[in-house]
């Protein structure tokens, strides 16, 4: 895999931490996984064609999640409700459009599909392309005592 | 300051909501698509739209070639919120009067421009 194809989602996802949440998001090390499953408990997918073909997943764990929806909506929420999924969706949507915005520079032309969100742990997903999966996990603080969570940005291209 | 907020999406209304919020925007009005954001438009005083592009029934740039063709309403500044590799959908929008758009991602403060700049164009 070249690296041109890493850089473009990992700047995605710290351009859209930083201007959506407000906050940091520290990459730790990518691994490579031999399996087709989701890495956190709510997952968007979504696949984009175009110049190359693939696959991306954007998955947190539940408290992850529940803090993602209360810094984009300003809203409390203790369990993971419809909304909390919506906007797991619309995180995903957002790092995907400024992930072909990152590609765009790089001279490659993608296009994307709505997201899907999947509510589940290692939830099946059939990338559209071949496996290994590249798995970048983001790790950021989601108060003041040093609690952290992570995202993990799944993809696979051809 | 009254804000009708157009998307067919609840939670990104209720996103956008909370970015005009840490401005200081607390007064907010929201429709689910362009015909919808019309009748709110009959019985509401707005002073500013931010519209979605992509929606059922009557997407943003029918809604804002409605409100531009309107002798009162094109009269409230149009935001349009664009997601990138929306070039011509941009040029479209300016062609037909935008007074200005909106990338997604964005922060407060780059909201707040767009907001300032789409007034001062509007001459509000």
């Amino acid at each position: 895999m070249d690296v041109k194809y890493i850089n473009p989602f990992i700047n995605a996802a710290q351009t859209v931490f930083k201007t959506m949440l407000g906050i940091e998001a520290k990459m730790g090390k990518p691994i490579l996984k031999n399996e087709r499953t989701t890495s956190g408990d709510i997952s968007g997918i979504m696949g984009l064609a175009g110049d190359r073909k693939g696959t991306i997943c954007i998955s947190f764990h539940d408290k992850g999640a529940l803090f993602v929806f209360k810094t984009l909506v300003g809203e409390e929420c203790d369990t993971v409700n419809p909304e909390v999924v919506d906007s797991i969706g619309e995180l995903t949507n957002i790092i995907s459009g400024q992930a072909r915005k990152e590609f765009e520079q790089a001279g490659l032309n993608l296009k994307a599909a709505i997201p899907m969100v999947v509510v589940g742990k290692n939830v099946e997903v059939n990338f559209i392309t071949k496996i290994p999966i590249i798995s970048l996990p983001f790790h950021f603080s989601v108060n003041n005592n040093g609690a952290r969570e992570v995202m993990y940005l799944d993809f696979s291209f051809e | 300051m009254k804000v009708l907020v157009v998307d067919d999406f609840a939670t990104m209304r209720k996103i956008v909501k909370n970015v005009l919020r840490q401005i200081n925007i607390e007064n907010v009005v929201e429709a689910e698509n362009g015909k919808h954001a019309l009748n709110v438009l009959k019985s509401e005083e707005i002073d500013l739209i931010i519209s979605d592009w992509m929606m059922p029934e009557m997407t943003g740039i029918e809604f804002l070639k409605a409100c531009k063709e309107d002798d009162e309403k094109k009269k409230i500044p149009f935001i349009m919120v664009t997601a990138e590799g929306q070039k011509d959908s941009v040029m479209e929008a300016i062609k037909s009067g935008v007074d200005n758009y909106i990338v997604k991602p964005f922060t407060p403060d780059k909201l707040k421009d767009a907001i300032d700049k789409a007034r001062a164009r509007a001459g509000k």
